[in-house]
């Protein structure tokens, strides 16, 4: 049955409260406004029609060389051919980066679809990006490295690798002055920038936050996971299948707009009601096999958002697609749902556009939101062999269902984990 | 932002005046500025100067043993030895931290020396780029690696931002506090040195130091410690016009916030064209000390206001008088703060 925000009764849960948050705050956290741009489109629709059609978006990669490389594919996203900022210098155009071009896409669809055409009385950016600017500063270096004289665009180069500096860009775009926090936790920054921004307004720092994250396709980091033999050699994530072999990577963003219930000044989508982060210290980039952090994180979100592990309608998991990650994952959710388990909807949306890394954990929650709202579910696709692990009800295919709360996990190298809980909205 | 009297219980300090707060606070109190050297760069070398003020090699008793540092970054060692002068600066013993503990780290720049290494492996031969240095070339490797040591598995987060985005920090630790999702937190800013970002910070403006460290300041609520008395900020801007125009606001603001004798803890670089703007508006003040980190030790980009906050800790035990400090910033936005004793 569904419950909407507003209707719900708090349920009696056995779960443990955690030290990571305080007792639960029912403290609604409106969704007025969400932008998303993937390897599967630009913008809300594109991507729905996309999810639905069960559609895959991996291609050889032309932003750099691949040919030394295992990988040679990844989600790639087509930015429109037209200017986007129009308020940067012709001579500064060269020194927006393609990620930023992303995000701003993301915010314009998050800003229009809360009536908004600027960001006004908006209190601060959370954005979350593991990578920044990469591709300038990797311009940078290839420009030191060539020349042993001063070469006067390396002042823009140096200046516009920060992600602050392209933060800048943004704000200039819509002459808006405000905090910008920019959070940088590897493939959990942008569940953790948009719970980061949710605490904000919880907490009465702030009404109204534009939270989300994006990366681009850098080459140091497509030769770094490369390197890892993390990516998939066929270029085909597979997600709980058997015989994963990898993940393949993809570029993208996402944005939400935040508002304190009182506050709002735009219809609700959705709401964020529950959000939870905690460190797991077994490596810097194998999770612990137990999934010990990711339990804490579900258990904690949940608590936060009242809710036992029966109502949540489906789960978008971190599922790479690497044999590690997976089962540590499957693990974790068998353990925190316990005889639930069996009736939990969980998907893996990277198995169709790729790990978007900084972007990953705000491209899924917008993932989550639309699900909400359309009451569907996206599918993890490419499984061939379920992997034995897998208790929950693993979507293979797009379906509809009704589903009033899903959670997404993110978890980070550095062993930053994160789980954001969204509540759907009546119409 | 929601830090009034958030308490500093502990500091430490890594910076190119050696690796304690103490030796630190002797530098720039003697007013001297650290001999710079030239900064070496693989290859033909350059045709114009670049100078560095590096931190010292880490005495033994500084350096600390753990699986997850041996392969660590300089960025990481200096956070490591900051973040446990603080905890005992606080009176915890560094090998058995306190429970409910977080960590906020904060850089600019990040692991630029493992990330210039495996960019140079790339451009090289890509199939021969070295899995073990990838990894540490992520931004929040350090953070990771200091929460193992120290076994902090709960809250752990890394921002990215200009030299004051330890402010940022400062409000989001504040509310971890309060809110009890922790109940003390190490605040880490940090910074590595290569001769990319020296050389990068010559175009910024040729005469400008490259330098290096961490600053790690121990929060709580309550106990004995200097305390954050009020934080003035963030005043945004576009552009450097705009944050030249909106200082003499900021210091008025601050200003305002106490009264009697202080020590100023100011962002002075010694170049008259970056610091002009930020002289004139703090001018009006009547300042017992006033005291530039940034002039004695070098341009340390997103550790440089951490060391202004241990600085000014240090100073408020001192003095037993209020100090204020001034972060202008240089991207984004402007803060100040007020410690008192």
């Amino acid at each position: 049955m569904n419950t909407c925000v507003g209707s719900s009764t708090l349920h009696t849960t056995n779960l443990i409260l955690s030290p990571l948050v305080p007792s639960p705050s029912r403290q609604s956290i409106a969704i007025t406004g969400a932008g998303i741009v993937s390897p599967l489109g630009l913008g809300w629709q594109a991507n729905e029609q996309s999810l639905a059609a069960d559609r895959i978006a991996f291609r050889p990669v032309d932003l750099f060389d691949t040919r030394e490389l295992i990988a040679k594919t990844a989600g790639v996203v087509d930015l429109p051919a037209e200017k986007l900022f129009h308020r940067i210098p012709a001579h500064k155009q060269a020194f927006v980066d393609r990620g930023t071009h992303m995000l701003l896409l993301a915010i314009r669809e998050a800003l229009a679809q809360a009536g908004r055409q600027n960001m006004e009385d908006i209190d601060a950016m959370v954005i979350g990006t593991s990578a920044g600017a990469m591709p300038l500063g990797e311009s940078y270096f290839e420009h030191a490295q060539q020349e042993s004289g001063r070469v006067p665009s390396q002042l823009s180069r140096a200046e516009h690798y920060q992600p602050q500096r392209q933060m800048n860009n943004i704000a200039a775009e819509y002459d808006w002055r405000g905090p910008v926090i920019i959070v940088s936790n590897a493939c959990a920054s942008g569940a953790n920038a948009i719970g980061w921004a949710a605490d904000m307004i919880r907490s009465g720092r702030a009404k109204r936050v534009l939270a989300g994250g994006y990366d681009a396709l850098a080459r140091l980091v497509f030769a770094g996971f490369d390197s890892l033999h993390a990516l998939a050699p066929s270029g085909i994530p597979r997600p709980f299948d058997a015989q994963r072999d990898g993940l393949a990577l993809g570029e993208g963003a996402a944005v939400m707009l935040l508002e304190a219930e009182d506050a709002r000044q735009s219809a609700a989508l959705g709401d964020v009601s529950g959000y939870a982060t905690a460190t797991d210290l077994h490596h810097l980039t194998q999770p612990d096999p137990a999934g010990k952090a990711a339990i804490r994180t579900m258990t904690a979100a949940c608590t936060q958002a009242g809710v036992s592990p029966s109502q949540i309608g489906y789960i978008n998991s971190h599922g790479t697609g690497t044999p590690f990650n997976d089962v540590a994952e499957a693990a974790a959710i068998a353990t925190w749902a316990g005889d639930a388990v069996a009736g939990i909807p969980v998907s893996s949306t990277k198995s169709a556009m790729g790990h978007l890394l900084g972007g990953a954990g705000a491209v899924e929650a917008v993932i989550c939101l639309m699900a909400l709202q359309g009451q569907w579910l996206p599918a993890s696709l490419n499984v061939r062999e379920v992997d034995p692990v897998v208790r929950f009800d693993l979507v293979r295919q797009f379906r509809r269902a009704a589903l009033d709360y899903a959670l997404t996990n993110s978890f980070g190298f550095g062993g930053t984990n994160a789980t954001l809980v969204l509540q759907r909205r009546c119409a | 932002m929601n830090t009034r009297n958030i308490c500093i219980r502990g500091v430490g300090a890594v910076s190119s005046a050696g690796w304690s707060a103490a030796a630190m606070h002797e530098a720039v109190l003697a007013g001297t500025p650290l001999p710079a050297t030239p900064c070496a760069r693989p290859g033909e070398g350059r045709s114009w100067p670049c100078a560095s003020r590096l931190a010292t090699a880490a005495p033994p008793e500084k350096i600390a043993r753990h699986s997850r540092l041996r392969r660590s970054s300089a960025i990481t060692r200096y956070s490591v030895a900051a973040a446990l002068e603080a905890l005992a600066d606080a009176g915890h013993d560094p090998a058995a931290p306190p429970p409910g503990l977080g960590i906020l780290f904060v850089m600019q720049n990040g692991c630029v020396n493992y990330t210039g290494r495996f960019y140079h492996e790339v451009l090289q031969n890509p199939a021969q780029a070295s899995p073990l240095i990838f990894p540490e070339t992520v931004f929040n490797a350090p953070a990771s690696h200091i929460a193992s040591f120290l076994g902090v598995d709960g809250a752990v987060s890394t921002l990215v931002g200009s030299s004051n985005a330890i402010m940022e920090a400062l409000d989001t630790a504040a509310f971890w506090i309060s809110s009890g999702i922790v109940e003390e937190c190490l605040l880490i800013a940090a910074e590595e040195c290569d001769w990319l970002s020296a050389e990068a910070l010559t175009y910024y403006h040729p005469k400008l130091i490259a330098s290096e460290g961490a600053g790690a300041l121990l929060l709580s609520a309550s106990g004995d410690g200097p305390k954050v008395s009020a934080v003035i900020g963030p005043l945004a801007y576009l552009s450097w016009q705009e944050r030249c125009e909106l200082l003499p606001e900021l210091a008025a603001q601050t200003m305002a916030q106490f009264q009697g004798q202080a020590t100023l803890i100011n962002d002075r670089t010694g170049i008259t064209k970056l610091d002009h703007a930020e002289a004139a508006a703090w001018s009006g003040g009547t300042w017992n000390t006033v005291l530039s980190p940034k002039y004695i030790l070098g341009e340390s980009m997103g550790a440089s206001s951490s060391l202004q906050l241990v600085l000014g800790t240090l100073a408020a035990r001192q003095t037993q008088q209020p100090v204020v400090i001034s972060m202008p910033g240089t991207n984004t936005a402007a803060y100040a703060c007020v410690v008192t004793p």
